[in-house]
């Protein structure tokens, strides 16, 4: 604001009630009336700054990410659909061999159809020769992390080993699974032994 | 004068603008951070992550300083399974003393498979690698499958319960 602005003003706009020479205390209060708004705008978009970027670190938290438990319905579907593929894959007899073969070709991807074809082929000939039964039960399943399409579960495993004319015997196993969702069912990808 | 009337009116929509903007940012955040999933979902990895902890930390004894180690025990457990750890405290260190056996345990692999928020308790499952070190003999590695219980305190999470899952016998 120039002094010539303020001179001329009074000529203006006669009306106002502003004094002819605009004293110190009315100019300070202009001043004012620019500057603080200003200041207020400025804090405000500052505020407003800092609580987007507090919002968005709070949907982005790991924790948010991951549906384990939080999802209800995709967690209990994930653990059914994977304990129902880990005993129908890890049981087999001389009878149910194919069988059991044909589900691993559903329901394993990847690493973990190759890994398990391997294993198959080494107990494949004692299976036949020696009347070798495997199965497997599930008894305690957890899901550690759940996204979109893909899980990471832990399974803890009861396997059975029978041959024929011996006494079966029970032996804990454990698996950390990693599962894909492919056309609305979940698969195996990858298994690791604990 | 001129310049308080021309500037005026864009102040007035800044300042509107800007209070609007920040008080929609503070309700966006109050809704974030107020959301039931979340919450749930952090109180399921602060459980998950007490369980890791707390798991190893029960696996785990230095056969030379089990007075410390049964402390850290207990430290790390709560309601029942730490009376239970009090009440067998004398028994315990003298069974350990003798043996002087150092075990250390590192949970492989962990989840939670309950979680009520509200009580706050949880069931955890956990995967333990133990390498055990006798006073004399050759060191080994044991493998343990657990399912603890926790609960929550002024501390954190701490486990009420830790059970062996064995096979079942046929």
């Amino acid at each position: 604001m120039t002094d010539e602005a303020e001179a001329r003003l009074p000529e203006q706009h006669p009306g106002e009630p502003e004094p002819e020479a605009a004293p110190a205390p009315a100019r300070r209060w202009r001043r004012w009336s620019t500057l603080a708004p200003s200041l207020l705008s400025a804090v405000l978009l500052l505020a407003s700054t800092l609580l987007t970027v507090l919002t968005a670190g709070l949907h982005d938290s790991p924790a948010a990410g991951n549906k384990a438990l939080t999802d209800t319905a995709a967690t209990d579907r994930v653990t059914g659909e994977i304990r129902s593929a880990l005993g129908r894959i890890l049981s087999y007899s001389p009878d149910s061999l194919a069988a059991t073969e044909r589900d691993a070709k559903t329901l394993l991807r990847g690493q973990a159809a190759k890994e398990y074809d391997a294993l198959l082929a080494s107990v494949r000939q004692r299976v036949t020769d020696q009347g070798l039964t495997l199965t497997t039960q599930v008894v305690r399943i957890g899901v550690s992390h759940l996204s979109g399409d893909t899980a990471r579960l832990l399974a803890f495993l009861d396997q059975t080993t029978r041959r024929d004319g011996e006494k079966a015997t029970a032996v804990p196993a454990q698996l950390s699974v990693t599962a894909e969702l492919d056309g609305g069912h979940w698969r195996i990808t990858k298994l690791k032994a604990r | 004068m001129r310049t308080r009337i021309a500037s005026a009116p864009g102040l007035v929509l800044v300042l509107v603008v800007s209070t609007l903007f920040c008080a929609f940012s503070l309700w966006a955040y109050v809704r974030a951070d107020g959301d039931g999933d979340l919450s749930y979902a952090r109180a399921r990895d602060d459980a998950l992550g007490a369980a890791r902890t707390h798991v190893a930390r029960l696996s785990s004894m230095d056969g030379t300083h089990v007075a410390e180690g049964l402390r850290k025990w207990r430290e790390s457990a709560t309601g029942p399974l730490r009376d239970e750890l009090e009440r067998t405290r004398g028994k315990s260190a003298e069974v350990l003393k003798e043996e002087g056996t150092t075990t250390r345990g590192t949970v492989t692999d962990a989840a939670v498979t309950q979680l009520d928020e509200r009580a706050g308790t949880a069931k955890v499952i956990a995967m333990v690698r133990v390498a055990v070190e006798p006073r004399r003999g050759e060191a080994t590695t044991d493998r343990k499958r657990f399912e603890a219980g926790l609960a929550r305190t002024a501390d954190g999470w701490r486990l009420t319960s830790l059970q062996a899952v064995p096979a079942k016998a046929n």
